[in-house]
């Protein structure tokens, strides 16, 4: 069963100064509990995408279907981690975790503030509950967003470039825990990221999307078993993978070398 | 490399003793109570060199002994200045603030009201006070209205401006959440306007006092701007000076009251921020 399918799915914005057309036709499924990560230059739709299945934008042609029904409003079920950690200023830590409870109202008080904590401590964040988003490092303050898009057991979780404003070592650190968090979950997961290495490593299958407007280029399935190290990057078939990848940005000419 | 390594340690050294002589509170109170009492003394040498009559200058000392002679009358005064200006900031902020957020959440007022509320503000409202006293007759409520004119529109201007710049990325977060335009408002747009309203509150406190006088001025037979009027009528310029004295201690009382209040209010904002853990 696929928990999301999209079928020539395609966005043009109309403006003053001309139209520009950002994405499709696209067309694509992801199953259930599958991770799929979309790569692709700078501009090619890849958040926009993001927005149009999450119900946060409006595709202007094609078909958009989530968990079998068609999408025209935010779709409820679903964790967005975006590229910056949108944590509230007024809140601290826990309470920042517990914002979709409060909002939704589909969870017990108790029962999620249970879980913020459970969910803090597994991503080792738990000791700064009472702090407030200012008092932590960039990837602290991430390890709460994805607490808080996890805290209602979404059966889908985005991440639109969560780790692209961390240094290299924080964001390989980020890689595990967040497969550490998605572990059992049977979580949908879309990530959105312009690292080649990232997507295969945190992934089970791989879309390559062309420069805008943005098609599929590529759909690459990534077989190692879970839990993953970070070894697995010097691995010849990640290795590969990864080449291949690249290739379709050489000879797109985002990528010269 | 080495010689960048020689240049930044005496660099590093000049950035610590700035930062030790900003830390040291001392400064802070000392230096400006120098050139104040400096102030004073030169003030009180020239007057009695010139040998300047009280009417036209009064020596700092004579205000004082005025101050003190006219203390019980004086805070008599001060408490219906200070009802008057308290009464007009909090019916001010009150009506501001839902004012600023009708403006935010409709179009239509925003268009039609708020055009107008801006060329309202450049009217000079001490020239409009006298007709306050044709419409609502002299007193009180004259007075507090002339001051709910007087700062009404720092809040509500701040106010909009505070919930006009909710990060637009938090509220597509929220609305993926399933937030409803209520939920946004209370749970985004409100907290994060609130240092902005503050901003609007410690102008529109200031301003207060200001405008309880002047309404005091034209509208009033008590208060500390009646007192002034008639101080000055009479050629009493000490007891004036010492009015003007209490007003604006007053004044000044408000703004750090009104800073209190802020820090209390929102102790997560810029302004309240210490170091950062695990960096």
């Amino acid at each position: 069963m696929h928990a999301v399918a999209l079928s020539k799915v395609e966005k043009t914005y109309f403006a003053g100064q001309g139209d520009v057309h950002a994405l499709g036709p696209l067309s694509l499924a992801i199953p259930t509990g599958q991770t799929l990560a979309v790569v692709g230059p700078s501009g090619c739709g890849k958040s926009t995408l993001l927005r149009i299945i999450a119900g946060l934008d409006d595709a202007t042609g094609g078909s958009v279907r989530v968990a079998d029904r068609d999408v025209n409003a935010p779709i409820p079920d679903v964790g967005i981690v975006f590229q910056r950690d949108l944590l509230l200023d007024w809140r601290n830590v826990i309470d920042n975790v517990m914002l979709p409870a409060e909002l939704n109202k589909r969870t017990d008080r108790q029962t999620a503030r249970a879980r913020a904590q459970a969910l803090l401590e597994r991503l080792g964040v738990a000791e700064f509950a009472d702090r407030y988003p200012w008092e932590l490092s960039g990837g602290m303050r991430q390890r709460v967003a994805i607490a808080r898009a996890m805290l209602c057991r979404p059966s889908m979780l985005f991440l639109d470039e969560p780790f692209s404003a961390l240094d290299a070592l924080t964001r390989d650190q980020m890689n595990v825990i967040l497969q550490g968090v998605q572990a059992g979950q049977g979580v949908t997961t879309l990530l959105i990221t312009h690292s080649i290495q990232e997507a295969v490593f945190l992934s089970d299958r791989v879309v390559v999307m062309s420069a805008r407007p943005g098609t599929v280029l590529d759909d690459i399935e990534v077989p190692f078993p879970r839990p993953r190290r970070l070894s697995l990057r010097e691995d010849p078939e990640f290795v590969d993978i990864a080449r291949r990848i690249r290739v379709h940005f050489e000879r797109a000419g985002v990528l010269v070398g | 490399m080495s010689a960048d390594v020689t240049q930044a340690r005496p660099l590093a050294a000049t950035a610590k003793a700035a930062a030790r002589r900003r830390a040291r509170p001392g400064g802070a109170v000392a230096l400006p109570l120098i050139s104040g009492i400096g102030g004073l003394i030169a003030w009180e040498l020239a007057v009695r060199a010139m040998e300047l009559p009280p009417y036209l200058l009064p020596a700092p000392t004579l205000v004082a002994q005025v101050m003190v002679e006219y203390w019980g009358m004086l805070m008599r005064q001060l408490g219906f200045t200070a009802f008057a200006a308290a009464s007009g900031f909090l019916i001010a902020l009150v009506l501001g603030v839902v004012a600023g957020a009708a403006i935010t959440a409709s179009r239509l007022v925003d268009r039609m009201v708020y055009p107008w509320l801006v060329i309202s503000h450049a009217i000079p409202k001490v020239v409009v006070a006298p007709l306050f006293i044709v419409w609502i007759g002299f007193g009180l409520t004259s007075e507090i209205i002339f001051t709910v004119v007087f700062t009404f529109f720092p809040i509500v201007v701040n106010t909009v401006t505070g919930l006009k710049s909710a990060d637009l990325d938090l509220l597509t977060l929220v609305r993926s959440m399933g937030a409803s335009p209520l939920q946004s408002l209370w749970k985004i747009r409100i907290p994060a306007a609130l240092p902005s309203i503050f901003a609007g509150i410690k102008i529109s406190a200031t301003l207060a006092p200001v405008g309880a006088v002047i309404g005091e001025f034209v509208a009033s037979n008590q208060g500390l701007g009646h007192m002034l009027l008639q101080a000055t009528g009479s050629l009493e310029t000490p007891l004036a000076f010492a009015a003007v004295f209490v007003i604006s201690v007053f004044g000044i009382a408000i703004w750090y009251l009104a800073e209190l209040v802020e820090r209390l209010s929102i102790p997560w904002h810029a302004s309240q921020r210490g170091t950062i853990l695990g960096a």
